[in-house]
């Protein structure tokens, strides 16, 4: 292992390791805050498997966000009375559901001459922002004001989880989901999808199924992503149709790619870093903050293309998360 | 029989807008391979121009000959201060121009309020179409707008300028190796991309909610006119704007207008699915 | 007129295809230049015409360093490029292709020459056709008036003939020497077919590895030496 491969490793460890030591020095107001990070560090993670390892941009991640979050609440607050109220069942069917949608939507846009680049981003926005608007309209989901008193994470025996403890929950659902992304990274099976992010018609000419890895892999992403959703509206205790739009399809985006794209813990770092500061910033900065966001974002993409995070490691080539197949 | 000419009036005046913020996208897109999404931005910026004319002057026509200037400028400095540092990175263009887009739709909030604004009506009166009262207003957007879409289409194809443009399209290595400088050719198709944008927004400004959201509202049509029509092609660009703001109009007639954006959107799904390349790209 | 000094180019990655080539071209001088394939010539073509980046060495048109100079500005400086593959814009017509050649010259009338067709009349003949609709030999034909009618003072030609049916390479190559001889324009050209090189190049140079390895000073020694020949072509 080169020093820099070693550095990455360490660097990952460490903050896992930080991550699990934080309620040791933060109060329960600030691990709060840290588990609605980590939450949306999952959701960074299902559009940093995509993006990063196989090159799909995809500008309407949200919609299976979303998805997520409304399947936890319907099931939790019983409108779906036939799959009871349990918020395991809230939470299989907020992986579930997303699943599905993104396998149908993935059929859709990689079937045939697929769908590619600018096409694939447009096509994705408008989705989010359809999607968007269909919420709004739908009055069993709640309509424009969306579903309130969603409950908490709860114990077997019906109390709510404690501050500390549900974080733990959501802190240990995030390793497993970054283990699952880097598993499937590190795979023979990420080995293709870095062939497809590089060059998709020569890998297409290896005689490997694109379209079929292709759907998998968003398949997977979208899995995730409505996972990440699901945790999020037992923390929030609401749901509205901005979960499925447009505008936080683009956070995440900008998260990932500040973070750095092509390293899965870099795009987990990116949500956390680019959320806590807004927490810090947006106070003082006010209406500033989304002009500083945007103006950040833009630097990030023109001068660091590899991201905050992906950029330190980048000094030397065999990174952190490259060591095995995917480069 | 009334309300079917309205209707097709309707649409017809909504496509012609739509047509002039595609072209500019398509121009862009297809000299520089840039899919702007500060696109919608720059028809907002558009509007605002006229809202912040109209304010200070009380003249609304003033505020319409300045739009497309000032949007040309703002073209050039993007192209210089953003573009031209990743052109040849296309999915950076994409997240470039995307952190634009949230720049300057806050800038509008924090210059002008999150509110609508309303613009003031230039031409307050009816005339008569085939017994239909219509609002001269919409009849005049119509002129100017088909007319600035003939003159794009002229400049494109009868001029020397255009010929030049399209064959740095076709081949930008060998029309540089002619001698073509490439680099002020985008320069130039960037702030005419742009400053097509800012006129439309100018123009639909009385008609439309002046807000902060209202860039958004029309790139999506457009992109989906794009889609549907043909990446590369300034026809396919007055095919899909033909069937996207045909459908919209039409639909929006018999149902809610969020419903009627959700049916264009499943419309335009159908055709990209069957025509990948769009109605223009499929036939070859 | 062309002096080439250790130039360097290849893969925009950094990889090396062109590994220091040194040579000088006179005023008015047809040079051939030969070696198999793989072995730098459409590189240090692509370098001269700045659609590659030099990362080495340099070379002056007349006296004026051109290296990484944009191609737009190398076309203007007087260097004509009529690439392999003749990249003829398909969609335009004949007469639209040919005004390319000299609507990115600010210093000539963006107006097609009256005499235009009079080399390759059947360019005339078709002149409102589609490009892209003509056999490969017209292609090549209207690649290299479209390059001519820019007036370069340097004519780069890669593989002409490549592709074409043998009465019109003569044609092709008899109207090159012509107005060579005529107007004392300069022409590199990248060749395979022998009888063609013979025709219109006064000397040749032979590639291999990306360097020049060695050189035909007379055309007739392709002929005299066979070796030569035979150790740079494999024939």
């Amino acid at each position: 292992m080169t020093r820099s491969a070693r550095l990455g490793l360490s660097l990952t460890v460490l903050a896992w390791a930080g991550l699990g030591l934080a309620p040791l020095v933060l109060d329960d107001w600030n691990i709060g805050l840290l588990t609605q990070y980590v939450t949306y560090g999952i959701f960074a993670l299902s559009l940093g498997l995509i993006w990063g390892q196989a090159g799909i941009l995809c500008f309407g991640q949200a919609i299976f966000f979303g998805i997520g979050a409304y399947s936890m609440a319907l099931v939790t607050l019983g409108k779906l009375p036939w799959l009871g109220d349990s918020q395991w069942t809230g939470l299989a069917l907020a992986v579930l559901l997303p699943m599905m949608v993104a396998a149908l939507l993935g059929w859709i846009m990689f079937q045939g001459r697929a769908l590619s680049g600018a096409h694939l981003a447009i096509v994705t926005l408008c989705a989010a922002v359809v999607c968007e608007i269909a919420a709004r309209r739908w009055e069993f989901i709640g309509g424009f004001n969306g579903l309130f008193n969603v409950p908490p994470l709860s114990a077997p025996n019906g109390d709510p989880l404690s501050t500390n403890a549900t974080y733990f929950f959501v802190g240990i659902a995030a390793l497993l989901t970054y283990l699952l992304s880097l598993w499937i990274g590190r795979s023979p099976l990420g080995t293709v999808l870095a062939g497809i992010r590089n060059d998709e018609r020569r890998t297409l000419h290896f005689g490997y199924d694109v379209r079929l890895h292709k759907i998998f892999v968003f398949t997977v992403s979208g899995a995730m992503a409505g996972f990440a959703g699901g945790l999020f509206t037992t923390q929030f205790g609401f749901v509205s149709p901005p979960l499925v739009g447009f505008a936080l399809s683009t956070e995440v985006l900008i998260w990932v790619a500040v973070g750095g794209r092509s390293v899965l813990m870099g795009a987990f770092l990116g949500a956390l870093a680019v959320r806590a500061t807004e927490n810090a910033m947006s106070a003082s900065l006010d209406q500033y903050w989304l002009i500083a966001l945007g103006a950040l974002f833009i630097l990030v993409v023109v001068v660091l293309p590899q991201g905050l995070f992906g950029k330190l490691l980048a000094l030397a080539p065999p990174r952190r998360l490259g060591r095995g197949g995917t480069r | 029989m009334q309300a079917t000419i309205a209707l097709l009036l309707d649409t017809a005046n909504f496509t012609l807008a739509l047509l002039l913020v595609t072209l500019g996208l398509v121009v862009i897109f297809g000299l520089m391979n840039v899919i702007n999404m500060a696109h919608g931005e720059f028809f907002l910026i558009g509007a605002y121009v006229v809202v912040a004319v109209s304010g200070a002057t009380g003249s609304f026509w003033l505020g319409l000959l300045l739009a497309p200037v000032v949007l040309a400028l703002v073209g050039l400095l993007v192209e210089w201060l953003i573009i031209r540092h990743i052109y040849h990175r296309f999915i950076d263009t994409i997240l470039a121009t995307w952190g634009l887009s949230l720049v300057i739709k806050q800038g509008v909030v924090v210059l002008f309020g999150p509110g609508a604004q309303s613009v003031p009506n230039p031409l307050p009166t009816a005339v008569d179409v085939f017994g239909v009262q219509y609002p001269a207003y919409r009849l005049f957007i119509m002129a100017l707008a088909a007319a600035l879409a003939l003159a794009t289409y002229y400049l494109f194809f009868r001029t020397k300028l255009g010929l030049q443009i399209r064959g740095v399209i076709a081949n930008r290595a060998m029309a540089a190796s002619l001698g073509i400088n490439t680099r002020r050719m985008d320069r130039a198709t960037f702030a005419v991309g742009s400053a097509l944008a800012g006129f439309a927004g100018a123009v639909m400004a009385p008609i439309m909610s002046v807000d902060p959201q209202m860039g958004v509202g029309f790139l999506i049509p457009s992109f989906l006119s794009v889609l549907v029509g043909g990446v590369n092609s300034l026809v396919g660009a007055l095919i899909g704007s033909g069937v996207i703001g045909g459908a919209t109009t039409i639909f929006s007639a018999g149902i809610s207008q969020a419903d009627a954006q959700i049916l264009v959107f499943l419309l335009a799904m159908i055709i990209i699915r069957f025509l990948p390349n769009g109605i223009i790209g499929g036939r070859k | 007129m062309l002096q080439v000094e250790n130039l360097v180019a290849g893969y925009p990655s950094g990889g090396r295809v062109l590994k220091g080539a040194t040579f000088d071209v006179a005023k008015g001088e047809v040079v051939a230049l030969l070696g198999r394939n793989g072995m730098g010539k459409t590189t240090l073509m692509r370098a001269l015409a700045g659609q590659l980046a030099t990362q080495g060495g340099s070379f002056r048109l007349d006296g004026r360093e051109l290296g990484n100079c944009p191609s737009y500005v190398i076309a203007n400086e007087g260097i004509g490029y009529v690439p392999q593959g003749r990249e003829i814009f398909k969609d335009f017509t004949v007469e639209e292709n040919l005004l390319m050649g000299v609507l990115g010259k600010p210093r000539l009338p963006n107006r097609l020459p009256p005499d235009i067709y009079d080399f390759f009349p059947v360019l005339g003949e078709r002149r409102r056709q589609k490009a892209g609709t003509m056999s490969g030999g017209q292609q090549q034909q209207l690649a290299i008036m479209r390059c001519l009618v820019g007036q370069p003072k340097l004519l780069l030609l890669d593989e002409p003939s490549e592709g074409i049916q043998p009465s019109i390479v003569d044609e092709i190559g008899r109207t090159l020497q012509a107005i060579a001889r005529s107007t004392g324009l300069t022409i590199l050209v990248v060749e395979q077919n022998l009888d063609f090189v013979e025709t219109l190049a006064g000397r040749a140079l032979f590639m291999e590895n990306g360097v020049i390895a060695d050189r035909a000073d007379r055309i007739g020694q392709l002929r005299e030496r066979p070796e030569l020949v035979h150790r740079y072509l494999s024939i």
